[in-house]
């Protein structure tokens, strides 16, 4: 039972977190300006659904939050509040405190200090105006002026036939107040069964100063026939007239759809044929999943922003993401199987139509596993406008975000790794790119710095940029620091790109002081190590005064690679095709030596740096040019170089297998592939190997 | 896995394996197969003592040279060399053994903690045991297993130490 609460429970904060998005999205909305009607009734259903759900689950903290949240975002939309700049401003900071929440609540860990939050909302429910008094739920301790006191349910036999609902007559106990709420609630049969708990919701309702009035047990059967799962009691509340409707009627969000719920107006001279004052309409209604169905007879006020609510359920299922790798791992392996397959046969059997249409299946069945991974960028992006709250906070810096691209479909896995690498970056621009307000208007600046977010995609990659408008890169002061940590050599000749590359040496920092933002010296390290990882690149790119610009570029997928399978000596590697632009059989004294330990090769009048991958990876065999292969790459750093093999076997797309998963990254190395053999190549990654320009040191201590 | 010098009197399955004239031992339940030795796709900027990376089941899984990698002089590949494949935590690594001895049942009382004199830093001996050696020969009837602490031996863990 407990296992299945936590099911449900999971399931609950998925959509927090799912709620908290779309908050999220339309509160910056807001903030950027539209104001739109839409816009404010998403931010509002979305805390509804975390108030709703946390009440359901019991996260009293969290819901007694999100509450007092709500009714502010319930002004607003009713058009009461106006939402000006600062009202969206502290919604925004509201916003933030409700992720805590839930954070908190999910990690069961200490709730979040959010008195000054809410005394924040209630000074903008308080201040825009009388007109709103009426909505808010009564404090519980008004309840005491209606004197009502709780009535015990006179159970006279369990005959099921001829009971009658034991009831309080309201003349007495509540004189010349207008008509109270009267709410009866019966369970389904299923609605404990389904994890519901009717003492959740009557507890709430006591919470706004409802008194359970009478329980009706005319359904609860004998002894022996007694299901204890099953609800058969049907409660008569009895809540004041200043409660909000809407309010009980939030109560019943999470109450099983055929569940029995009436709300009606108590009649002042007979409250017990409160049957007959309302339509039971104790049926599931199908369109609206989500909520019961409710029937007013008191007043017709569901406004019809209520009707949105009910959410066209999309044809969607959630699936853990486990699966969906196994999936891929498996139509990998068919892959792999598929081509073991095809060199087992005869190449006239090969050739048959039944062998290609087999690998266009599953190449199919692999585009369309890839495709159900591929996911918004947006949701890597996402948690960026919060942390750049936070750190205008910290560091009393004004920044506005622009981000572009954010439907770009990347690899779910991609998406993933990304967040690190670019919460650093983000931060990194936040401290040491973005100036002060003062620094800014004294450089003829706009106080408020921007950072510019953007993914695009190009051909088989990724560029996430972030940009920022700061003060660029000091080089002078990097160089500085970097001879005093004995990163470079005091006389070293470096380029303005060497120099921008050195704040992602290890251990490099030039904080003056150390903040809790960033200036550990450990940040553009990492992230530099965590792009090169995924078989990306980092670029920086800067100009003084004007801002820096982080590019990182990415495969679109961390699962396949079209990709060249060259041999030298024994063993086989693999070239991402995407780098490689055409191939050379050197003709006699076209590669020359231009040092012992370098070569060029002559191409149409060029020459182009050429590498010998054997000896890089030390397998050297002293072979001519003219009897290898030079395969020109293109690399994003280093332009067009050479690279020396001895035959090229095939060209195929191959699975990537992580190095990581049993040992770790390898520099040099985006991972390696199955061959059709059964054998493992190693895929080469071209930017780190030709870049790499100690990479004579960095791969020495080869395994022979 | 290779927790020892527990709950007096359990009796553990262990595998035993020569390197050189030592014979080691380790956990039954940390062995996924043992496999013939086959030439593993070496790799670059690692320890020598990786040999490389090989195919299990699909799985990219690293070959170690476990002599090698405990000190010793590198084993002489020969017709009995083989890999035995284990499970350290999450990963799957294969060391290279010079034969695979025997699997036998010990108590885990019997199990000394081994003497962490002018080991290196970290040990990867986890405690010695003598058991009965199964030989044509009856002289020998007792021999020492070491016991590995494969934790200890994880790669990831050795190689991060390594790079820092």
């Amino acid at each position: 039972m407990s296992d299945e609460l936590d099911e449900i429970q999971a399931i609950f904060f998925e959509e927090c977190t799912e709620g908290l998005t779309i908050a999220e999205e339309g509160l910056s909305a807001m903030a950027a300006g539209d104001v739109s009607a839409d816009v404010i009734a998403g931010v509002f259903r979305a805390v509804h659904s975390i108030k709703g759900g946390s009440g359901a689950f019991g996260h009293g903290a969290l819901q007694a939050f999100s509450h007092r949240f709500e009714n502010v975002l319930d002004e607003v939309r009713a058009g009461h509040i106006p939402p000006t700049a600062d009202v969206t401003r502290i919604m925004l900071g509201a916003f933030d405190l409700l992720s805590d929440h839930v954070a908190a609540a999910q990690s069961g860990s200490a709730f979040p200090d959010d008195a000054a939050m809410l005394e924040q909302l209630d000074a903008i429910l308080a201040s825009k105006g009388a007109a709103i008094e009426d909505s808010i739920p009564a404090p519980v301790a008004e309840a005491d002026e209606f004197g009502f006191t709780p009535v015990a349910a006179v159970v006279e036999d369990f005959d099921s036939f001829g009971f009658e609902p034991v009831m309080v007559d309201l003349d007495d106990l509540a004189p010349a107040e207008p008509a109270g709420w009267t709410v009866r609630f019966g369970p389904s049969r299923g609605a404990m069964a389904n994890g519901a708990e009717p003492m959740l919701v009557i507890r709430e309702l006591e919470d706004m100063g409802g008194q359970v009035m009478g329980v009706d047990i005319s359904r609860l059967p004998g002894l022996r026939d007694l299901d204890p799962e099953d609800g058969y009691l049907i409660w008569t509340i009895v809540l004041p007239a200043t409660v909000d409707e809407q309010a009980i009627r939030d109560c019943f969000d999470f109450v099983a759809p055929d569940s029995l719920i009436e709300i009606g107006r108590a009649e002042l001279s007979a409250v017990a044929p409160v049957a007959d004052a309302t339509m039971p309409i104790a049926m599931p209604v199908i369109e609206e999943v989500e909520r019961p169905a409710l029937t007013l007879v008191a007043d017709n006020i569901a406004p019809a922003v209520e009707k949105a609510k009910a959410d066209v359920p999309g044809q969607t299922i959630r699936v853990d993401l486990g699966k969906l790798d196994q999936l891929l791992n498996l139509v990998g392996e068919l892959v792999i199987r598929g081509s073991i397959l095809s060199d087992r046969l005869s190449p006239t059997d090969q050739e048959r139509v039944e062998l290609p249409e087999l690998s266009r299946l599953t190449r199919q069945i692999q585009d369309n596993v890839m495709s159900l991974r591929a996911q918004p960028i947006r949701q890597a992006f996402s948690r960026v406008p919060r942390m750049l709250r936070d750190l205008m906070a910290e560091t009393g810096k004004q920044v506005s975000l622009e981000t572009t691209g954010e439907m770009t479909e990347v690899d779910k896995g991609v998406i993933e790794k990304i967040g690190d690498p670019l919460t650093h970056m983000i931060r990194n621009a936040v401290d040491h790119g973005i100036e002060s307000p003062e620094e800014r208007i004294a450089a003829g600046k706009p106080a408020e710095g921007t950072i510019r977010l953007s993914a695009e995609q190009k051909g088989a990659r990724i560029v996430v940029r972030i940009a920022d408008d700061g003060r660029g890169i000091n080089r002078e002061r990097v160089r500085a620091k970097a001879v005093e940590r004995g990163i470079i050599a005091a006389d070293a000749q470096l380029s303005d790109e060497d120099i921008d590359s050195l704040i992602c040496a290890p251990g490099f920092s030039t904080a003056e002081t150390i903040s809790n933002i960033s200036g550990r010296g450990v940040g553009m390290d990492v992230v530099r190590s965590n792009v090169e990882a995924l078989g990306g690149r980092l670029e920086i790119h800067s100009v003084p005064g004007e801002g820096t610009t982080f590019s990182m570029a990415l495969p679109l997928t961390l699962a396949i690679l079209d990709g060249m399978i060259v041999r030298l000596g024994k063993q086989r590697y693999v070239l991402p095709l995407t780098n490689v632009i055409e191939t050379v059989q050197p003709a006699p004294g076209q590669v020359q030596a231009t040092s012992p330990t370098s070569e060029v090769i002559e191409l149409r009048g060029n020459y182009l740096p050429v590498r010998r991958v054997g000896e890089m990876f030390g397998l050297s065999d002293h072979r001519k040019p003219e009897e290898s292969l030079v395969i020109i790459v293109e690399s994003e750093a280093a332009g067009h170089v050479g690279l020396m093999v001895d035959t090229i076997d095939n060209r195929r797309e191959v699975v990537i297998k992580s190095l990581e998963d049993n040992l770790h990254p390898i520099r040099g190395l985006g991972g390696a592939t199955v061959l059709g053999d059964g054998s493992i190549a190693l895929i080469l990654d071209i930017d780190a190997l030709v870049v790499a320009t100690g990479f004579k040191s960095a791969l020495k201590g080869m395994a022979a | 896995m290779s927790k020892t010098q527990e709950t007096e009197g359990e009796e553990r399955k262990i595998v035993t394996f020569t390197l050189g004239n030592q014979m080691f031992g380790i956990d039954m339940r940390a062995l996924i197969e043992i496999r013939e030795w086959d030439e593993p796709t070496p790799l670059p900027s690692v320890p020598s003592y990786v040999k490389g990376v090989t195919n299990l089941r699909g799985a990219v899984v690293p070959v170690v040279g476990l002599a090698e990698r405990l000190g010793w002089a590198p084993s002489v590949l020969h017709s009995r060399s083989c890999i035995l494949v284990v499970a350290i935590g999450q990963r799957q690594a294969g060391f290279l053994v010079d034969e695979v001895a025997d699997i036998v049942v010990i108590d885990s009382a019997d199990i000394q903690p081994a003497p962490d004199v002018e080991v290196s830093e970290q040990s990867a001996i986890a405690g010695l045991v003598r058991i009965e050696r199964r030989t044509s020969d009856a002289s020998h009837s007792e021999t020492m297993v070491l016991l590995l602490d494969l934790d200890a031996l994880s790669l990831t863990r050795h190689i991060m130490e390594l790079a820092a």
